[in-house]
């Protein structure tokens, strides 16, 4: 069966080169210039855990129809080095083009294994750089010049974005940055090369955010009335603590990077119970760590919000590259039993909703609520609607923070297991907010009576069910009825959204069942869903497959087939697309790259 | 001025009959009477262990939190709160055990907080093992052979480490400690109070005979708080030998170094200037750092 081109009309480039080197500013550069333009971006930096060295690459999609995650093809290849050339050769379409200085390596030397449709853009990144006064990390500007050269693409938009990230410099510095630019723009385009697909600014803009996960949380947080913060940098969370950092005075949010994860949680449990609304974020490793205060959040019923943004493991893993294999030690970290919210953004829009409703959720159930996400999430942007920010409220539950109170308990026992809640400094609250179990008053030692004990574990119990009916509701994607069935959770939603788009465009209906919410566990709506199913698949990126368990243990139904990833790279539309077609009794061939074989470049 | 006995909750304390416990919890009821510190104006956070257990028979707004942990949630705490003043309480297999990286941040940080540290040199609640500030060689139930280990210095880290306020109690001595914990609730910064607590059931070598045959009192030896130098060569002298006389070993309480006028972490960040929790009455306006991100 001749397949189809699902990949629409886009230009997809890939900037390769060691650390150090400035692969991702560029990069982000080059999408904000054609987001700007009004093209869908989604980019995607690959690096390993070293600052200078390795092989790093920022790959970004450039599309005129909506788009949800990466492809794996590559149009245009700036190889920064000769490495990166061998290297990603294979990812390169029919008709696209390497961008490259012939000071790295000539151009009758390069490889093409036996390649005839691919054209040679040399550059001379390096002389370039020399000629108009600059250094040689700015060998990258002069390759976004070059690249928009290639296109045709105008370079006003580049010179305006350089000018704006110079701002804060000497004009001259400015003025090199927009000389570099100038320069690679007119060698691409001496170089003639016949390329398949050109780009254009589109006109009018809508308004957008150009967001990675971590700020798009530390968005919501902030527009939540965040006032503490606390962390350790851990891969990929540390972002979040730069960004909250650099935001910190004007927002007045106290931020501080402790000495440890295990300081981070428990500083968050303080500022909690002084009524300050407080998060931490971290990865797999330091929530390790945190997990003991986890618990002390839990048995006290602190409102915290955890963020916990995952990589491959156990122990430090692979810390660069992207896993959702905490899914269960998210659910399950801390001994005994308290009830507590796990929520799964599946992309940015979803990390800055998620963001701010985790701390009303926190409020409402004073309990620990946790935002589960990945690398995918955290290091990666993408063009989303501008945040509904109109739509932020504030719900701090039952809080009093001023005046007094009269015969004050702070775990008074009631039908919805929620106490109300006074701050200190209040007069007459006295209370202690104990680790122990503790009796209403939070004395320890009357809390060791069997009544007390039953009283106050089902009290807190009592919070999980009321959370159910205030969490995120599953969200459903594609028609009710479909030929193929997805559920998942977290970022997998990207590239199945992608793949169910293509699909769709062959007459294949896919509808898609995001779990926004992982727990309490959504049991009746996925039930439901698999109810109607005709064929179901469980897509997650972990070995042993924890939601697909989950539903097992929650739901009693079995879901049909799992498509798992554990190499640490993200799993791609092409694997979900073939996938697809695979339980429809049907083969696509995906190159050693990964990109659909038969699609002749996607246009 | 709140009577000593409004800090009293209706619960009967379980320390040990005769524990230093109850020296150090009659002080501190004194010094917040004596002060006339309301029970809305300060929070108290307390770490695991018998010390922590204080948290039922002190009737204030405070917070019994994990073993080793008391003083992170106490920052936190003070930072958030400006308009509250805070105590940690803390042990010494607590604070200077699994606790000692928060104390020596702590100490880096010179937060407005009072630390009152219940040294008696053992694990208590645990039945007896031996802590970090046990006795070099003194057997104990986890060290029959006696503890390998040189005891934690309190006094000398927190000099090391420029602390600002330094001192060293005795539960058996209330009157005195009252007054030093009076100096240092009032410490502008970080205060450590290291209080000589006999633990009556599960140390043998350092109880209240012991301590009363070697203590002596800094004030009365015309010492000068304001010497660092002098102040943390003078924490060596904490260590002896198990066999020591009283002649040989005199051990110093009484504050051995203060520093006023010092930037607390609180004055050096900006957003601390009001309570946390007014930052959430209504959502933050963030079209600001949207528009960086356009």
């Amino acid at each position: 069966m001749p397949q189809p081109a699902p990949y629409g009309r886009e230009v997809r480039i890939r900037i390769g080169g060691p650390a150090g080197f400035g692969i991702k500013a560029a990069g982000q550069t080059l999408a904000r210039v054609f987001a700007r333009a009004g093209y869908h971006t989604f980019d995607l930096t690959e690096y390993p855990s070293l600052i200078k060295g390795g092989h790093n690459t920022y790959h970004l999609r450039v599309s005129e129809d909506e788009i949800f995650s990466h492809v794996m093809p590559t149009d245009i290849l700036v190889a920064l080095d000769a490495p990166t050339i061998a290297l990603h050769l294979g990812e390169l379409t029919s008709g696209g083009a390497i961008v490259f200085d012939p000071h790295d390596v000539a151009a009758d030397a390069i490889e093409l294994a036996g390649r005839d449709d691919i054209c040679l853009v040399p550059v001379p990144l390096t002389d370039i750089v020399y000629e108009v006064g600059g250094i040689k990390i700015m060998r990258n500007v002069v390759a976004l010049g070059a690249v928009l050269g290639h296109l045709e693409f105008p370079l006003d938009g580049l010179v305006d974005s350089l000018r704006h990230q110079f701002a804060h410099k000497a004009p001259e510095i400015a003025e090199q940055n927009v000389a570099a630019a100038t320069r690679g723009h007119v060698e691409a385009a001496n170089a003639h090369c016949d390329f398949p697909f050109r780009l254009a600014p589109r006109g009018s803009v809508e308004p957008f955010v150009l967001a990675d996960g971590n700020e798009a949380v530390g968005v919501g947080a902030l527009a939540a009335g965040l006032g503490f913060y606390a962390a350790y940098p851990m891969t990929p969370a540390s972002s979040l603590l730069s960004f909250m950092a650099k935001h910190a005075d004007a927002s007045s949010v106290v931020v501080k990077h402790t000495e440890d994860e295990i300081a981070a949680m428990n500083m968050v449990v303080g500022a909690a119970f002084g009524g300050t609304r407080a998060m931490c974020a971290t990865s797999g490793g330091g929530f390790s760590l945190m997990v003991e205060a986890l618990g002390f959040a839990g048995v006290s019923e602190s409102a915290v919000v955890v963020g916990l943004f995952t990589r491959p493991g156990p122990a430090t893993g692979l810390p660069t590259w992207t896993e959702q294999s905490d899914l269960r030690f998210a659910i399950h970290a801390a001994q005994g039993e308290f009830p507590r919210v796990v929520l799964a953004p599946g992309d940015q829009t979803d990390a800055f909703e998620l963001g701010w409703k985790a701390f009303n959720l926190a409020d409402q159930l004073q309990t620990p609520v946790i935002v589960l996400g990945d690398t995918y999430l955290s290091d990666n942007r993408q063009t989303q609607p501008a945040f509904d920010t109109a739509a932020v409220t504030i719900d701090r539950g039952q809080l009093q923070t001023t005046g007094e109170v009269e015969e004050y308990a702070r775990y008074r026992v009631t039908d919805s297991g929620v106490s109300p809640r006074v701050v200190p400094g209040v007069v007459g609250a006295q209370q202690i907010v104990n680790s122990y179990e503790h009796d209403e008053h939070g004395w320890g030692a009357p809390g060791e009576e069997r009544a007390n004990r039953i009283a106050q574990s089902e009290k807190r119990a009592r919070k999980f069910e009321l959370a159910k009916t205030l969490v995120p509701k599953p969200v459903e994607f594609g028609p009710h009825e479909a030929a193929v069935s997805v559920i998942l959770f977290g970022t997998t939603k990207m590239p199945t959204l992608e793949a169910a788009k293509w699909l769709a465009a062959e007459g294949v209906t896919v509808n898609v069942l995001q779990l926004v919410t992982v727990w309490p566990f959504p049991a009746d709506a996925v039930h439901e869903f698999l109810e109607r199913s005709k064929r179901s698949i469980v897509i997650e990126q972990n070995a042993t497959g924890q939601l697909e368990g989950l539903i097992r243990e929650h739901t009693l139904r079995e879901v049909g087939h799992r498509l798992n990833r554990t190499d640490g790279r993200p799993i791609s539309p092409e694997q979900v697309y073939a996938f697809v077609h695979d339980i429809l009794g049907r083969h696509v061939e995906l190159t050693a790259a990964g990109a659909i074989a038969t699609s002749e470049g996607g246009r | 001025m709140p009577a000593v006995k409004e800090f009293v909750t209706p619960l009967k304390p379980t320390w040990c009959p005769g524990c230093g416990n109850f020296g150090m919890w009659e002080a501190l009821k004194r010094a917040l009477s004596e002060l006339d510190w309301q029970k809305n104006e300060f929070s108290v956070v307390w770490g695991i262990g018998c010390h922590g257990n204080g948290a039922d028979f002190l009737d204030v707004q405070g917070m019994h939190a994990l073993h080793g942990r008391a003083v992170p949630p106490a920052t936190a705490l003070r930072l958030t709160r400006p308009d509250l003043k805070v105590i940690v309480e803390m042990g010494d297999g607590d604070g200077y055990g699994i606790g000692l990286g928060h104390f020596v941040h702590a100490l880096r940080r010179n937060p407005d907080l009072t630390i009152i540290a219940h040294d008696n040199q053992i694990y208590g609640l645990t039945t007896g093992q031996a802590s970090p500030t046990t006795e070099h060689l003194m057997p104990t139930v986890s060290t029959p052979t006696g503890v390998l280990e040189q005891p934690v210095n309190p006094i000398g880290l927190a000099l090391a480490q420029d602390a600002t306020f330094v001192a060293r109690g005795f539960a058996g001595d209330i009157p005195h400690l009252t007054e030093l914990y009076k100096q240092a609730l009032t410490h502008k910064g970080l205060a450590i109070v290291d209080v000589m607590q006999p633990c009556v059931t599960w140390n043998h070598l350092n109880t209240f005979q012991w301590f009363r045959e070697r203590v002596y009192k800094l004030e009365e030896s015309g010492w000068d708080t304001s010497d660092r130098a002098a102040a943390f060569n003078l924490s060596m002298t904490t260590f002896h030998d198990l066999t020591c006389t009283p002649e040989q070993c005199k051990i110093p309480i009484g504050v051995f170094y203060k520093r006023e006028g010092v930037p607390t972490y609180e004055d050096r960040v900006a957003a601390s200037a009001e309570p946390g929790f007014k930052r959430a009455e209504q959502p933050r306006d963030v079209s600001a750092i949207l528009a960086g991100l356009g």
